[in-house]
């Protein structure tokens, strides 16, 4: 929505200044994790002990654990905002959502792709349709379709109440993913980390999963600051590229 | 003594995939970044 030309933006609209500032810390936090990234690298690939049943594929845990963790966190947090912005109507809540559901179906993809290569030397095949796969992977398709949508939809309002919906549904399949292992019969192991009783693995790993888990919550929270930032700075110049033109039409 | 598989390829393989979709979504998004704030 614009105001009218006449009329001063409001104190509390956000400017292209503000928003180009969102994304430079947006980069600022993104590189960080990154640098932070590759040392989680070297801490799990030369300072954590090998897994004598597993061998080195083993080590894949410490991606794959951190992605899915950051996946399921990105899906929880738009369907929880999606919540708010019914209530609301925020448009902020609704661009959060948005980037929140990208950056998700990144790590999503990263948990996807690492669980199969874990899986063939350690279940001698590449994917199996059990429960906890198949619901991660419709988990996946359900927030690839939310992207899909958004980009369909042309009216803000519109593609705001709508998405919120699919991002509510998604919210909704979280819990069962998570408790999938222990619903169904699966071929998944069971939660290391979060469970009820104490986590059950060596100090060693434990650190460097943790450490993982926590470098890999910075590199969402950087990438969805990053992505907000983008965002803001498309629709305020889409704003001002839309005033201008109705400044022309008012002119001719 | 139990002796560990030999199965490095995969780990390798799966670091390498990660970071790929990592940096190539950085990369998506420095070049959308570039294009609008030029």
């Amino acid at each position: 929505m614009t105001a009218p030309a006449d009329t001063p933006p409001l104190a509390s609209a956000p400017s292209l200044e503000s928003a180009r500032r969102l994304v430079r810390r947006g980069w600022a936090l993104t590189l960080l994790a990154l640098a932070a990234a590759a040392g989680v690298y070297l801490l799990a690939l030369a300072f954590t002990p090998l897994e004598v049943r597993q061998g080195a594929a083993q080590k894949i845990f410490y991606i794959h654990v951190p992605a899915a963790w950051a996946a399921m966190m990105a899906f929880s947090l738009v369907g929880l905002v999606s919540i708010l912005y019914l209530w609301l109507k925020d448009p902020r809540l609704d661009r959060f959502a948005a980037s929140s559901a990208e950056v998700g179906v990144v790590f999503s993809l990263v948990m996807l792709t690492t669980g199969p290569i874990w899986g063939k030397p350690i279940w001698g095949t590449w994917w199996t349709w059990d429960a906890r796969l198949t619901l991660t992977l419709f988990l996946f398709f359900l927030f690839a379709g939310y992207l899909a949508l958004r980009a369909a939809l042309h009216d803000p309002a519109e593609r705001a109440r709508f998405s919120a919906v699919v991002g509510i549904m998604g919210l909704l399949l979280v819990p069962f993913v998570h408790l999938s292992v222990y619903l169904f019969r699966t071929l998944h192991p069971q939660p290391v980390v979060l469970k009820p009783s104490a986590p059950s693995l060596p100090g060693e790993m434990l650190r460097t999963l943790l450490v993982s888990v926590a470098v890999f919550t910075l590199l969402y929270v950087g990438l969805v600051t990053l992505r907000y930032g983008l965002a803001l700075v498309e629709e305020l110049r889409e704003e001002l590229r839309r005033d201008s033109a109705e400044r022309w039409e008012g002119a001719r | 003594m139990q002796m560990p598989p030999q199965n490095q390829e995969y780990m390798i393989a799966a670091y390498v995939v990660a970071a790929a979709i990592y940096l190539g979504y950085a990369l998506v998004l420095w070049r959308k970044g570039r294009r609008l704030l030029r």
